[in-house]
Formats: C-alpha cells, sequence, structure tokens
C-alpha cells in the first residue's frame, strides 16, 4: 500500500537464551498512515515491547519484513536501517532509569541527537534542544546537570525530548508516561498529540492504559504471548472486543 | 543502568551479633518520626533545598502513601530513611529524623550500616532494573541476607533465601534461585525484590513507584502481595506512587507533597473525598481515565517550580486558580488542621 510510513508483514522474533527459545512475536501485520497512531496493547511479557524494538532496529525479526516509509529496514534482503533512513524512527522506551547515558549531560543527549540528524548550526541546534527540553518541563539548568540529580520523572521528560530531536516521521512510544505524575502526563500527551498534527508523524503508543489508547489512537493490536488475538479500530476493539482475551483484560482495567 | 545497581540488595547488612543496635517497636510511639525534615545541598556556595519540609510520624504497622508532583523530592525522602542520601551528593539539612529509636538525624555511614535493611527495607523506584543481570537471584538474595557480614552459615542463608522467594509466592521457586533477571517478568522480578528488602524482617517497607512498569492485573497481584505480607508481618507501610488508586488500595493515611514540602496528610478517604488542598484538587482532577478524543487532557496549567526556583510565598501560587494576594508573599505555609485532616492551604475553607 502506498502512502503508509510503517508496513510489517508477518513479524516473527524469537530470542535464543542458553536454556530454551522464547517466541516473542509470533506473525504480526501491521500498517499505519502519515499522522495515524495505533496503540499496543496485551498482558505483561504478550510481545509489545520486542514489536516496538524490531521497528526501531533493536532486535532482529526472525521472519517478516518492515518497510519504513517505502524503506525495506528489516527482513530478507533488508538493507537495514541507513543512514538516510535511521532518523525516521525513534523511541521512547519504557524505562527511564535505563535509557539515558548517566555519564553524558542530558541537554548533551539531546543535541547529540538533533545534530546527528540534521544540519544545523551549534547555536542553532542549542536553542532548538532548549526549546524542546523546556516544551517537555524541563529548565536549562536542569538540562545542564548530572542526571543523578534528576528525578524519575524528570528524566522519562528528557528521553522524550531526546526521541522528538531529529523530528522523526514514526514515533514508538513504549508506556512514554507511566512514570510521570496525572498531570504531567496529561500535559505531555497533549504535546505530543499537537507535535503529532504539526508534522503529520505516525505513533506506535504501548500503555496498560487502555484509556489512553482509547483517547490517543484510531487502531489496536491486542496482544497475548506472541500472538495478535484481535486487532482493529480502537473504539470498535475496545467496546465491542470479539474475543474473550480483550473481554478479560477490559475487565481488569476496569476493575 | 540503574538507579543505584542493586541499590535496594546491597543495603541489607548487619553487623557482627551482639553489637547491633535494637531495633526498637514500641506500639506507643511512632517507629518513624520526621519533624521538619530539610534536605539539601550546596550549590554554587548557597544552601539548596530539595526537601523543605516534611513532617510525617508513623506507629508500628500502620501505613501511609505518598503522591505528588514529579521532582517534588518523593523519592529524596525514601532514600532519607535508608541512609542512602549522600550516594546522590545530598543530605539532611534540618530538622529530625528518627527510626526504630534512633536519632538518625545526623547519622553517618557506620552508623546506618548496622541498622539499614533491618530497621527499614527499601525497594527503590526503578527497581525493575535493579537486579543485576550478571548475578543469579539466589546470589543477590544471599547479599541481602547478610552472607559474609552476619554469622550465618552459606547452607542456613541457602534456606532462607528459600524462604524468602515462598514469602512473596515465587512459583517454581527452586528453579527462579538459579535464573538471572532477563528471563524473569517484571512481577516475577518485582516480587524478587520485595523479598530482598524482607531479608533481614524490617518493621516498616518503603516501596517507591513499584507498580508503575507493570500492566493492570500483574499489578494487581503485587499489591494483593503487599497487603497479604503486611497482615502476615505486621509490618508497616510507606508507598510512593503517582496513582491515587493504588495508594488508597492499601494505604490508610496519605500524604501529598509539592515543591519539597507536605502539602496535605489525612486518612485516605477523607482526603480523596475532601480534599483541602487546591493541589490535590487539581490532581484528582486530571485524572487521566476520563480523557475524551480530540481534545486536550486536563493538566494543571502552568510549570512546576524546579528546586532553587520556588516562589515565595505559598509555593503553587504560580498556578493556583484560587491564590489570592495573601498567598504570594512570606515562607510557604505550614500544614493545619482543617476538617480532620492537615493542609497547607491559608485559604482551605474557603476554596475547596
Ligand atoms: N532479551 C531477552 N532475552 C530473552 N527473552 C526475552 C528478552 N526480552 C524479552 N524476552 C521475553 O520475551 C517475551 C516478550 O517480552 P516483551 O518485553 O516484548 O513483553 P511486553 O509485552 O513488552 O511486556 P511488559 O508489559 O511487561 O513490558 C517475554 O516472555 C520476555 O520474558
Ligand atoms: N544533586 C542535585 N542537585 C540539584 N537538584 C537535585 C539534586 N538531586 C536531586 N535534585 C532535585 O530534587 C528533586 C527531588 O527529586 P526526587 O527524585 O525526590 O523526586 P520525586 O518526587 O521522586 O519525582 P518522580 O515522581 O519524578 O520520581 C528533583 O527536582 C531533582 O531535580
Ligand atoms: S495558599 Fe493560596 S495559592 Fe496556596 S494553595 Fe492555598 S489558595 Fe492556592
Ligand atoms: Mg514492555
Ligand atoms: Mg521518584
Amino acid at each position: 500500500m502506498a502512502g503508509n510510513l510503517i508496513e510489517v508483514t508477518d513479524l516473527h522474533v524469537t530470542y535464543r537464551t542458553a536454556s530454551t527459545d522464547v517466541l516473542a512475536v509470533r506473525g504480526l501485520n501491521l500498517t499505519v498512515g502519515a499522522g495515524q497512531s495505533t496503540g499496543i496493547v496485551g498482558e505483561s511479557g504478550s510481545g509489545k515491547s520486542t514489536v516496538a524494538k524490531a521497528l526501531v532496529g533493536l532486535v532482529p525479526p526472525t521472519s517478516g519484513s518492515i518497510r519504513i516509509d517505502g524503506d525495506l529496514v528489516a527482513g530478507e534482503r533488508a538493507k537495514g536501517y541507513h543512514r538516510g533512513s535511521r532518523w525516521k524512527v525513534q523511541m521512547i522506551f519504557q524505562d527511564p532509569y535505563g535509557s539515558l547515558d548517566p555519564r553524558q549531560q542530558p541537554l548533551d543527549a539531546v543535541l547529540e541527537a538533533i545534530q546527528h540528524w540534521r544540519k544545523l548550526s551549534k547555536a542553532q541546534a542549542r536553542t532548538e534542544a532548549l526549546d524542546l527540553l523546556k516544551s517537555v518541563g524541563i529548565t536549562e539548568r536542569q538540562a545542564t546537570s548530572g542526571l543523578r540529580a534528576l528525578s524519575g520523572g524528570q528524566r522519562q521528560r528528557i528521553s522524550i525530548a531526546r526521541a522528538l530531536a531529529p523530528s522523526p516521521q514514526v514515533l514508538v512510544a513504549d508506556e512514554p508516561t507511566s512514570s510521570l505524575d496525572q498531570s504531567a502526563q496529561a500535559a505531555i500527551l497533549n504535546l505530543l498529540r499537537r507535535i503529532q498534527a504539526e508534522r503529520g508523524l505516525s505513533v506506535i503508543f504501548i500503555s496498560h492504559d487502555l484509556g489512553l489508547v482509547r483517547y490517543l489512537t484510531e487502531d489496536v493490536i491486542v496482544m497475548k504471548d506472541g500472538f495478535v488475538v484481535e486487532q482493529g479500530p480502537t473504539d470498535q476493539v475496545l467496546h465491542h472486543p470479539t474475543q474473550e482475551y480483550t473481554q478479560r483484560l477490559i475487565a481488569s482495567a476496569l476493575a | 543502568m540503574a538507579e543505584l545497581p542493586g541499590a535496594g540488595l546491597a543495603t541489607a547488612q548487619a553487623a557482627a551479633p551482639g553489637t547491633d543496635p535494637q531495633i526498637v517497636v514500641d506500639p506507643r510511639k511512632p517507629y518513624l518520626d520526621v519533624d521538619h525534615l530539610q534536605i539539601g545541598l550546596q550549590r554554587d556556595g548557597l544552601p539548596l533545598h530539595i526537601v523543605d519540609t516534611v513532617t510525617v510520624s508513623l506507629l508500628p504497622g500502620a501505613s501511609l502513601g505518598i503522591v505528588g508532583e514529579s521532582g517534588s523530592g518523593k523519592t529524596m525522602l525514601c532514600r532519607s530513611f535508608t541512609g542512602t542520601l549522600g550516594r546522590y551528593g545530598v543530605g539532611i539539612t534540618g530538622g529530625r529524623l528518627s527510626i526504630a529509636g534512633h536519632d538518625l538525624t545526623n547519622a553517618r555511614e557506620k552508623d546506618w550500616r548496622p541498622i539499614r535493611g533491618r530497621a527499614v527495607g527499601y525497594v527503590p523506584q526503578s527497581s525493575l532494573a535493579g537486579l543485576n543481570p550478571v548475578l543469579t537471584v539466589e546470589t543477590q538474595l544471599l547479599e541481602a541476607l547478610g552472607l559474609g557480614s552476619r554469622t550465618l552459615t552459606k547452607a542456613q542463608a541457602r534456606i532462607e533465601a528459600r524462604q524468602l522467594l515462598d514469602m512473596v509466592k515465587i512459583p517454581r521457586a527452586d528453579a527462579v534461585l538459579h535464573e538471572r533477571s532477563h528471563q524473569l517478568s517484571g512481577g516475577m522480578r518485582q516480587r524478587v525484590m520485595i523479598a530482598a528488602a524482607l531479608a533481614l524482617r524490617p518493621p516498616l517497607l518503603v516501596l517507591d513507584e513499584p507498580t508503575t512498569a507493570l500492566d493492570v492485573t500483574v499489578q494487581y497481584e503485587i499489591l494483593v502481595l503487599i497487603r497479604q505480607l503486611r497482615e502476615e508481618l505486621g509490618m508497616g507501610l510507606i508507598l510512593v506512587s503517582h496513582d491515587l488508586a493504588v495508594v488508597e488500595f492499601l494505604c490508610s493515611q496519605v500524604m501529598t507533597m509539592y515543591a519539597g514540602a507536605t502539602v496535605e496528610i489525612g486518612a485516605s478517604e477523607n482526603i480523596r473525598s475532601r480534599p483541602r488542598h487546591p493541589y490535590t484538587n487539581a490532581l484528582l482532577h486530571s485524572r487521566l481515565g476520563m480523557a475524551e478524543r480530540g481534545k486536550d487532557l486536563v493538566a494543571i496549567p502552568g510549570e512546576s517550580p524546579a528546586v532553587g526556583a520556588w516562589p515565595e510565598g505559598c509555593r503553587f501560587w504560580p498556578r493556583c486558580s484560587s491564590a489570592a494576594d495573601a498567598c504570594r508573599t512570606g515562607a510557604q505555609p505550614a500544614p493545619r488542621l482543617v476538617d480532620g485532616h492537615l493542609t497547607a492551604c491559608i485559604r482551605a475553607e474557603d476554596v475547596t
């Protein structure tokens, strides 16, 4: 299909460990157009983060293919991400403590993300980085202090700014705001929605919060044990689930 | 990288038997007593406050939930209860802290070492990343049990490690003992972290955001486990969470923090049904569950003030829709009793 920013065909991912093979993703198909968003929900261990990591090239698919903006980035005969396309897909990780380099100043992390993918003068890049950080609620002082001096929520805001820095076309957000208080979550998600509308950003939104998934996405994928159990327009799937598993997921979310 | 690799586990180290300071649990006296506590550091030669001030006390076996703004000092407060502030370049700069009958306000590392882990069990924020990926679960539990510093034979410690896993109801415990963290699901890892915190049977358990990274079903299982453990062990609980529902499920008391200060504290149902501070009130109203597609989510307007840039007067005034002139001068209001609980709003009677 033309016009799709993300096209995933029959994705399988297996982790090979010393003792066993974990079939983390077992057949997933997905298309997302520019400016559209798709949610992924499912119980812990169902394979959501693995899909996310495959999309950004952090884990190789065992079979199947991934196209980003028409480029085959993973799968048979894929060239992988090359310099020209890598910036197009950015990810916000689940864990604010694990995803930032403690030896690097937050501002430098964002600056690097800007300058690596776009040609800007140093001064321009710095202004842009500080603006971006400010929009997620991080002051210059905080941005130039050590990571150790920042709270869990502040770290997560920095990873959000860093992901947005290269002006990506696709944002893979894995529980992006679950470490923030309710008001901060609201502020950041409003920002994300604004950027999405302005730039036609496609978003993959992974969350345990079905209310937020309903609010933010047009389509949704329900996963269990690596399988897709249900997939379709978010309103339809979450209001009229056809699968028992989805029904249970919705029931436990409300309890 | 974890916040501090193995922070929760390495804390449990006991001194030689006989020399251990006593952990006093007197049912009539607060087990934890925090009085006008300040936490901070020197920056550019000037004092910088991170927590200023918190007053709270907890009887043995009692429970307290802490909610509040990201960056308001919740984690720093928890670190002060475990004597780990120094690892982050900060310290107690005022007020008083006492736990288990010991005044720990000016305690140094050597004072903390024999108490830490026995007085307070701590599961730090980000603890899902806190297990050491190269060590087995058993090795880490043995460390938490104080093997090496306590007179405990290895065989005995192994039995205790196994018992700890039973305590937190881990299925396949014998196998899990020999696994490493990446082989465990988020829920299982959190159980192991809790087991480690319980190793020296502390009368108080401090959990910093224990369920944020878990899905609703696993979250519920962990919350139920914590509740059961409290019943079985008669343990006190301090739980930090930005999810008020989680706090209410486990804690009879709740404290709201904003910009380093206690702004409201009292019985959970009371605060939920009748918040007496505009910040708590706003927090309750920014529940995301009510989101309507196409409309903006409700957030408290303005930005949270950074440490070192707190406004004069009530620290919440620039974002408070009820602020009046009197709110903008003087010091942060001290909490006072209104309607059965404490609020730091000078206009509580008029505005909530
Ligand atoms: N590096 C790895 N090596 C081996 N197994 C792994 C690895 N990463 C994940 N797994 C396993 O793959 C499965 C899917 O994990 P994944 O992290 O994708 O789940 P998830 O849906 O994101 O879960 P959560 O909601 O807890 O974040 C799980 O069984 C997990 O234990
Ligand atoms: N060394 C330091 N220098 C300056 N500020 C610091 C330092 N260490 C911590 N801070 C600040 O102290 C504040 C309190 O941090 P803390 O981690 O306790 O927040 P929190 O309430 O737990 O937030 P979250 O909900 O995001 O985890 C933060 O604003 C942080 O930036
Ligand atoms: S003291 Fe004033 S500014 Fe502060 S919360 Fe109360 S009404 Fe608002
Ligand atoms: Mg995940
Ligand atoms: Mg914290």
